[in-house]
């Protein structure tokens, strides 16, 4: 809870950092705001405390989810950092970016339906702006405005779906509602199950499940492409933190109504994902099919076994993350200011600059799934728990999209090593090299020892 | 009585949200939306909630609409400029609106009308609303100010200009 | 030190990688004198290891840490282990790693081209090449494998010639394919096998040791691999399958025919170091996990497709010796003679009898050994020459005798000729197929007989190769030019020579090893024998 203030207040320092003129500053402050808030979840570790009536509940999985949404923004305020470098609304936008975090870890610990709401509006808002704030760009203004008109698209669903579920419940609050489903279980109305599917609908577009993911491709296209990297880790952390504190909870009683609407998108997401993603020329436009398609694998694992899953996704979303955030890194120092980022561009990375090139080769390699690195884990016990229920087709199925993203990952990385270089040494400054070194290093090591982080949850 | 006066508001509420989608012209159109939440608003006195239809009225019929008709003015929308949508598109918007429809009529229908007695008179007041927003839902309350402060500096980020520092 | 000898042998190259990250680029000398440091520091924990081995079917110097233990809630507790050990088997096959590893690091000397990128490639390979060989847990046996697999793509890949890129992208889908199918194996046994001793108090273990695996007690009732009561799929039973997707994905690694279009592009593309590892080592992780992995684990399953894996051996021989004799690049020529030596792998491995298992093992050696000879003897020519088509030669024992020498010692060991190490894996190869029907009916006697017709093939194209461009009147084709041709150097004698000797040392004494192999092919046969019987007579 304190964490959640102590973002908050961030967001409102760096908008006073404007007028009180320390600009300069600004940045430290927020990353040691942003180490305190970590240190902060770290104390409140094993409390599980409800704040505010119920409307905030920090237990460990809300504490987990929260730390890896303000660790990863730590990293990321390291890969943008050129994003604050620009010569206007440097003050705005990180303000814009603290708000949007603080948006993300309401909605992993909420526990009234207000709260989840409120959080995804705080998310959503910050980001709409966010996307297009390459304002001279007409990519980024129709991202924002795609994004905009989609975003309310699905809050419209989602709080129709909250307004049926209360009519039906009488509550917001979510262990309220899951207590009802389970003693009113036979005399529920109807509409509850509309409720339910409605809410499922609104959440399946923010975490960009197909066929709700239209707005996705070029929404993270056009974005700059450090708000990109944001979108595909922070937000989709929160969104699937939220989309599983629903379903597990408040809507696990009723799983046989939404069981097949979810496997069907399961199926569809990670089929047509990472078949499109093949198609791209953009490696943006691609990582972003790929993120869409890591969706699916996790839902295959919400769907084995949604009650035990939380560790496994939550591993999978960290191993995601790092990895994401080192390609994005890679991507925005590759594509420059006129943020080119077609397959082309990386043609000889390897020498023009052998350490952002390998970054991002184990980038790539891990999300792709290689061992040791962590995202075979992830995939490894998403396909573990699956077997486990039986599901054995659909591993199949995952088992081959994930070959067809091998493929489309290694299109860059051949780019990278064989094609010959399109341009001079690509120049980079120390902080990043050392960045990149450390985004390596924390995705060896969460390879290596991946039970570390499964054993929080 | 009530009965009567709803059936009455319903009927000209779904019958101006028509007017709404199939006016050509967008002035129109932001005309019969007005009427439109007039006639919830009504539905709002109806069901008790007199603050909240008060509000209703005031920013969504006041001061989001006249927005919205002064935007359409400026940007001087008519019958010529509005974009042509293809056929299937339209037909794919009328299957899934349709279906929609069906699923919550059909889920609407079956349900019983939970007759529930409000516990206390005057639930719509100014002084229960604000009982319950500054007690159980305060945080909600508090939290939406950073919801606000959030569009705030996305309206001001979006809207200033960048050139003009260029030139001085 | 005693105990911890597999741990420094794994960790070194490891470590010695990471320095030479850190070095700067322009440290050439630094880089290759590290690389040769760590070859030879190698050699010398292996020679404790040789020394106090002592020949009896169980697992020697074994290490064993917890390495990753997650308590999944309902579901049990996944138990990894960091877990290695040697037999008579991975002993071997280790030393050759080590004994090839130095040699190719020798012959990296000619290497130009980013030498820090590459020797740290060839380090990170080294250890993985070393765990794959002494891991006895499977998922730690996984890690390595698929760790084996990105070095060597880039290796091939920015060190290779010209066709570099087909290549390399090959070798990688073939290679990710297959361990793709022994990953699905891999998470089918880990849900249904549990630890023994760790599941005594009421919680469920699942374990990834291959030796709780190889014991069907450990499997947990009802689940997939169950040998008790396997899900039917399809045609099969599940632990059937589980068996074949094993067999194609080690089979790719092998390689067998027809998935082995990969083997002879990604020799030709790949720099001579790395066609040295790749043909020595690489190879023989294929015939090493369906020893290790496939045969112990799903014995019943290996009885009864024993014909079908003996058939493809006897397949991969014959198509590959035909294949070599129709290549007209030198190198080609060595790659389809190697899928046609790993043939007898497959078909002692499928005879189930101790000398077919022992000749398999030996014929892995073997082929590491005079493989790693034949892929030099290419080098010397193309380094000198840069062209590698047999008919651009002739006649060249009479400017290169002693090179004309050491190839005649290479093609007549591979040849399998009496008095090199080829023979005797190749005899005990045709022993145990032969004696196959007679034991356990696994086999047909017939096809030792067809196998045989691979020996005489092989004595065909290498005799062929030899008349025409070694003997003869010397003569090249017009853009090469003659000045190049010069006997060998002092640093290719000093790879060269010590393969011959150990070619021929194998040969004439083949009872040390020998000695080493036997109790693990005893106990291999009993197990897969015992078990195959016991769980086929199970309703």
């Amino acid at each position: 809870m304190n964490a959640l203030f102590v973002i908050c207040g961030l967001g409102i320092i760096s908008l006073i950092a404007e007028i009180a003129n320390f600009r300069k500053w600004l940045i430290s402050i927020i990353v040691l705001g942003l180490l305190g808030a970590a240190a902060l979840v770290v104390a409140d570790w094993n409390t599980a405390v409800a704040y505010y009536h119920d409307m905030l509940v920090f237990d460990n999985f809300s504490l987990a989810f929260t730390g890896l949404i303000i660790g990863s923004s730590l990293l990321w305020f390291w890969t943008a950092s050129d994003f604050f470098e620009a010569l206007f609304h440097k003050t705005d936008k990180s303000a814009l970016i603290l708000f949007a975090i603080a948006g993300g870890v309401l909605m992993t610990s909420f526990n009234n339906m207000a709260m989840l709401f409120l959080g995804i509006e705080i998310l959503s808002i910050s980001l709409y702006v966010l996307a297009g704030s390459r304002k001279e760009d007409l990519g980024s203004n129709e991202a924002a405005f795609k994004y905009f008109l989609m975003g309310s698209f699905a809050t419209g669903f989602l709080l129709f779906g909250i307004t049926l579920v209360y009519g039906a419940t009488g509550t917001f609050q979510i262990n309220t509602i899951a207590n009802y489903v389970l003693t009113h279980a036979g005399e529920l109305p109807s509409f509850f199950y509309a409720g339910a599917l409605l809410m499922l609908i609104g959440l399946a577009f923010k975490i960009s499940a197909v066929p709700f993911h239209f707005w996705a491709p070029d929404v993270y296209e056009g974005s700059p492409t450090a708000v990109t990297g944001f979108m595909s880790t922070v937000v989709k952390i929160a969104a699937i933190a939220s989309f599983f504190k629903i379903f597990a909870t408040c809507f696990s009683t009723i799983a046989p109504v939404w069981y097949t609407i979810l496997l069907v998108i399961m199926v569809l997401t990670l089929v047509i994902a990472n078949i499109t993603a093949v198609y791209q020329n953009s490696v943006k436009r691609m990582l972003a099919y790929s993120s869409v398609g890591h969706v699916g694998y996790i839902l295959l694992a919400f769907l084995a076994d949604h009650k035990e899953s939380d560790g496994t996704i939550f591993f999978y979303l960290a191993a995601y993350a790092v990895s994401s955030l080192a390609a994005f890194g890679a991507l925005i120092l590759v594509g420059g200011k006129e943020e080119n980022t077609l397959v082309e561009r990386f043609n000889g990375l390897f020498k023009r600059n052998p350490i952002v090139a390998v970054g991002l080769t184990i980038a790539l390699l891990s999300l792709a799934g290689i061992p040791p690195l962590p995202g075979f884990f992830g995939k490894y016990l998403v396909f573990a728990m699956a077997i486990n229920n039986g599901m054995i087709p659909y591993v199949i199925v995952a088992i081959v999209t994930s070959l067809i993203g091998v493929y489309y990952y290694f299109r860059v990385i051949i780019a990278m090593y064989f094609k010959d270089a399109v341009a001079e040494p690509l120049k980079v400054s120390t902080s990043k090299e050392v960045l990149i070194v450390v985004l390596i290093l924390i995705t060896l090591a969460l390879g290596i020892f991946p039970d570390f982080l499964i054993q929080l949850l | 009585m009530t009965l009567n006066l709803f059936y009455f508001l319903s009927f000209l509420a779904v019958l101006s949200a028509l007017m709404v989608v199939f006016s050509k012209n967008p002035v129109y159109s932001v005309l019969y939306l007005i009427i439109t939440f007039f006639t919830i608003a009504g539905h709002y006195i109806l069901l008790d909630a007199q603050f909240l239809a008060v509000v209703h009225v005031i920013v969504y019929a006041g001061a989001i609409m006249v927005l919205f008709l002064y935007v359409i003015m400026l940007l001087n929308l008519n019958r010529e400029s509005e974009p042509h949508k293809s056929n299937i598109l339209k037909f794919a918007a009328v299957i899934c609106a349709g279906l929609l429809l069906v699923v919550l009529v059909g889920s609407l229908k079956g349900t019983e009308a939970i007759v529930q007695q409000s516990g206390k008179a005057g639930i719509g007041y100014v002084k229960t609303l604000g009982e319950v927003m500054f007690k159980e839902f305060l945080l909600p309350f508090e939290i939406t100010s950073i919801l606000l402060l959030a569009a705030m500096v996305g309206a001001v980020m979006l809207g200033k200009s960048e050139k003009t520092n260029d030139t001085i | 030190m005693q105990h911890y000898l597999i741990s420094l042998l794994i960790f070194t190259p490891l470590v010695a990688a990471c320095i030479c990250l850190f070095l700067p680029k322009k440290f050439e000398k630094a880089f290759r004198a590290v690389a040769l440091i760590v070859n030879v520091q190698q050699i010398l924990w292996l020679l404790p290891m040789l020394v106090g081995f002592r020949a009896s079917g169980m697992f020697q110097f074994v290490e064993r840490s917890n390495w990753i233990t997650l308590n999944l809630g309902s579901w049990g507790v996944l138990k990894a282990e960091y877990l290695v050990g040697v037999d008579g088997m991975s002993l071997p096959l280790v030393a050759l790693s080590v004994f090839v590893l130095l040699i190719a690091t020798i012959s990296s000397w000619s290497i130009q081209k980013n030498v820090k990128g590459y020797f740290v490639l060839l380090l990170i390979l080294n250890a993985a090449v070393i765990g794959s060989f002494v891991a006895l847990d499977f998922l730690l046996f996984y890690l390595f494998f698929e760790f084996m697999l990105l070095p060597m793509f880039f290796l091939i890949a920015i060190w290779g010639g010209p066709r570099r890129e087909y290549a390399s992208i090959k070798f990688l889908l073939y290679t990710l394919l297959g361990s793709i199918l022994i990953l699905v194996v891999m998470i089918g046994l880990y849900t249904s096998v549990s630890d023994p001793v760790a599941s005594q108090g009421g919680l469920l273990v699942h374990s990834f040791n291959l030796l709780h695996m190889m014991e069907p007690m450990n499997f947990i009732s009802n689940t997939i691999l169950d040998p008790n009561n396997p899900w039917q799929i399809g045609w099969f039973n599940a632990r059937y399958w589980a068996f074949l997707l094993l067999f194609i994905g080690f089979a790719i690694k092998l390689p067998m025919v027809p998935l082995h279009t990969w083997l002879p592009d990604a020799h030709v593309e790949a720099p001579t170091p790395v066609s040295v590892i790749l043909a020595a080592i690489l190879l023989k992780i294929g015939g090493y996990g369906l020893l290790r992995i496939a045969y112990p684990i799903f014995p019943e399953a290996a009885m009864h497709f024993g014909m079908f894996v003996g058939i493809m051996g006897v397949l991969s021989i014959i198509y590959g010796a035909l294949n070599a004799m129709a290549s007209k690049d030198l190198k080609r020529l060595i790659a389809y003679s190697s899928v046609s030596h790993m043939g007898f792998v497959l078909l002692g491995a499928a005879s189930v009898t101790e000398e077919g298992i022992a000749g398999a093992v030996y014929q892995m050696v073997s082929h590491g050994i005079i493989s790693a000879m034949l892929f030099l003897i290419a080098g010397v020519l193309y380094d000198r020459t840069h062209d590698r088509i047999i008919d651009h030669y002739s006649g060249l024992s009479s400017k290169m005798q002693n090179f004309t020498a050491l190839v005649l010692v290479g093609f007549f060991a591979s040849m399998g000729l009496p008095g090199f190490s080829g023979f005797i894996a190749e005899v005990m190869v045709f022993l145990g197929s032969f004696r196959s029907n007679a034991t356990n009916g696994v086999l047909h006697e017939s096809l030792a007989v067809i196998a045989t017709s691979g020996l005489i093939l092989s004595a065909a194209y290498y005799l062929w190769t030899l008349q025409r461009m070694f003997f003869g009147p010397f003569h090249l084709k017009a853009n090469i030019e003659s000045d190049a041709i010069v006997d060998l150097t002092s640093r290719e004698y000093v790879m060269l020579v010590p393969l011959a000797i150990a070619a021929l040392c194998f040969g004439i004494f083949p009872q040390p090893m020998l000695d080493m192999i036997d109790p693990f092919a005893k106990y291999l046969t009993a197990l897969v024998i015992d078990h195959g019987k016991a769980i086929t007579l199970n309703p």
